[in-house]
């Protein structure tokens, strides 16, 4: 579902443009859910950006594609209605702008890319409504400005809500369980996980094991230095988890 | 000395600064008349040697005076009663409520503050006819004014509001465009306790000038609260000069303005605090995108000691949406009184990039983005609209931004 073959890719920085990913190489088929760790500086973030689309962030080589169509080149917006959903490390505030405005706004543009009909009003403030009590969001807060005001946990699970109103086929999940307290963890990892289904894949960046213990995924993955090195099952989150990054990549290299 | 020989000793006189003299030879001859054009054709046509009008230049702007272009549409107000001003035509309704009389002079009325006002001056001497309108209960329908300049070159209007104690009144108006030049003259006295809600929506052509001069007099307790949403023409300027006579009055003037290619916005005012204790609030919000130009002149004076206990806030924040985009900014306050609140702020920037890659992450389009963003900055100057016209006004500043590609 998502290929990635030999990724390399640059950010501008202060000093001039600096490679971040250097040949990575990633393939999540559909129904899976994959899991990237890695310490700071590997290039987790990078990478959500670069599939996304985020300007500042120029892919210097390599392939990207998504259902056999090559992402890169596409504007962030047309990713977004192929199916592509980043839920951010750090979600943006966006002052003025209502958070049920916001989403429905999102869904009809999709919708409209991809030349369906869009939802009515009751249908989605039903939709909302329900997938806020899963969350614990209730309608007050979703009628505040985007983010506004929001504490960290809340912030990420108004991620989590954007993502089960959207339905994505393929959600990047980018450091969710920062800030999240452990009843905070438990909610939104039943948000992703009733999302879980056999034709949409996942990718989920964290730093800790934590997460994983509560959304399982297929394989995890080691980034370091802008490429993958090392692949296995769960188990290698306990290993990294137990031994550090230190201990695993000394023993990769 | 006839005006017209005045100024032609200065310079010369543009086509349109000639046409305007003609004009005026043609109406009926009355000192009063006289007099208002001398105040005008002491500058001519404001220009940008003119401090006040440095960034506005109507002299170079304003082409000559042949015809209009087609007009845009007026907002909907909802029961409202509609006063139109067509070209030189105007209709009144036959049955106003109670509280409310509108007549109509056709003798030329003097202008007080016709000197610092050249344009509003020009209006003054040129209108055949002046209308009055007198509110001395409250009126709970609002009055709707629209301003169509019907293909002329031209099209002056004046209207004086005399609101008494305690009497109320709400009032939309629509400057739509359609003249070559539209120059409107708007005044306002406020007896003790009376208030007046104004929103103005005003939309031309790029290819317009359009001038919208407003003086306000509050007595004692007098509210005045007025809300712009502007945007512009070839050269724009919507002017209002207030000035407290009483005690405890109180205004508010917001606006946002939208420029966009070809469009200039000016959005000028000067506020007497010539009363104790009296209350001004000002939030002006642009936003302006490549070739669009908007200019933001805002003036608090606070005289020594009958300015005591004031109380005056003004802030302007500007939107630059693109390169390209202009925007120019004079706050200024000038505070004789020394036991006073006076604050102002001035901000200008650019559409937080990290919101628009958000929204466009959801599916949003960039322009789409763009015109949501923009909305939000510009909503809180559009709060205090009336009612019946808020989502329009909403509505117009969304598609602002969405309509262009």
């Amino acid at each position: 579902m998502l290929k990635l073959t030999d990724l390399t890719a640059q950010v501008s920085a202060e000093e001039g443009q600096k490679t971040i990913l250097n040949g990575l190489s990633l393939e999540v088929p559909a129904g899976e859910v994959h899991a990237i760790m890695g310490p700071n500086g590997a290039g987790k973030s990078t990478l959500s950006y670069v599939l996304t689309g985020r300007d500042g962030y120029e892919v210097t080589g390599g392939e990207a594609m998504f259902d056999g169509e090559s992402l890169l080149g596409m504007a962030p917006e047309d990713r977004a209605s192929k199916g592509l959903f980043l839920s951010f490390q750090y979600p943006v505030e966006i002052p003025g702008v209502p958070i049920m405005t916001f989403v429905r706004t999102a869904m009809n543009s999709q919708r409209k890319r991809r030349g369906e009909d869009e939802i009515s009003a009751p249908d989605f403030i039903k939709k909302a409504r329900e997938i806020g009590k899963v969350l614990n969001l209730d309608s007050d807060m979703l009628k505040r400005p985007v983010n506004v005001g929001f504490s960290g946990g809340e912030k990420k699970r108004l991620e989590i809500f954007q993502m089960m109103m959207l339905e994505p086929r393929f959600a990047i999940l980018d450091e969710t369980d920062s800030g999240l307290d452990i009843d905070a963890l438990r909610t939104v990892a039943d948000g992703v996980n009733a999302l879980r289904s056999p034709d949409r894949g996942m990718l989920v960046i964290t730093h800790y094991q934590r997460l994983l213990d509560y959304i399982k995924p297929d394989k995890v993955h080691v980034l370091a230095a802008g490429k993958i090195i090392k692949t296995g099952g769960p188990d290698l989150a306990h290993r990294l988890e137990a031994e550090g990054y230190d201990g695993v990549l000394g023993e990769a290299a | 000395m006839s005006a017209a020989v005045t100024t032609e000793r200065v310079r010369d006189l543009t086509p349109a600064e000639r046409d305007l003299s003609e004009r005026f030879d043609r109406l009926p001859k009355s000192g009063v008349r006289a007099d208002l054009f001398d105040a005008f054709a002491q500058t001519g046509l404001p220009h940008r040697r003119m401090e006040a009008w440095k960034w506005s230049d109507f002299r170079a702007s304003v082409g000559d005076l042949k015809t209009g272009g087609k007009s845009r549409k007026p907002l909907r107000v909802e029961g409202g009663i509609e006063v139109r001003f067509t070209g030189d035509e105007i209709s009144i309704p036959d049955d106003l409520p109670d509280g409310l009389n509108m007549f109509v002079k056709t003798e030329a009325q003097g202008f007080g503050d016709a000197e610092l006002m050249p344009l509003g001056a020009l209006a003054a001497s040129l209108v055949g006819k002046t209308v009055m309108v007198e509110v001395t209960k409250p009126v709970l329908q609002p009055v709707h004014m629209i301003f169509d300049g019907a293909g002329e070159g031209l099209q002056v209007a004046r209207i004086a509001f005399v609101v008494r104690e305690g009497a109320s009144l709400s009032l939309v108006e629509s400057h739509v465009g359609g003249a070559g030049f539209s120059d409107i003259l708007m005044e306002f006295g406020l007896q003790a306790g009376a208030s007046v809600d104004r929103t103005i929506y005003q939309s031309a052509r790029a290819d317009e000038a359009v001038a919208i001069t407003t003086t306000g007099h509050l007595a004692t307790k007098a509210h005045f609260a007025q809300t712009v949403l502007a945007f512009g023409a070839k050269i724009s300027r919507i002017e209002t000069r207030l000035a407290y006579t009483g005690a405890e009055a109180k205004a508010e003037m917001n606006a946002a303005y939208l420029a966009r290619a070809g469009h200039h916005v000016d959005i000028t005012s000067h506020v007497d605090h010539g009363a104790e204790s009296c209350v001004t609030r000002q939030v002006t919000k642009g936003a302006v995108t490549d070739g669009g130009r908007g200019i933001f002149q805002g003036k608090f004076l606070v005289p020594r000691t009958v300015g005591q206990f004031t109380d005056a806030d003004m802030q302007h924040n500007a939107l630059l949406l693109e390169n390209g985009a202009e925007v120019f900014a004079k706050p200024e306050l000038e505070i004789y009184a020394d036991d006073v609140e006076c604050a102002h702020g001035n901000t200008s920037g650019q559409l937080d990039e990290s919101a628009l890659f958000y929204m466009r992450q959801r599916g949003i389009s960039l322009n789409e983005a763009r015109a949501l963003l923009t909305e939000a900055f510009i909503a809180e100057a559009l709060e205090a609209a009336h009612e019946t016209v808020r989502d329009q006004l909403l509505e117009q500043s969304r598609n602002f931004l969405s309509e262009e590609v």
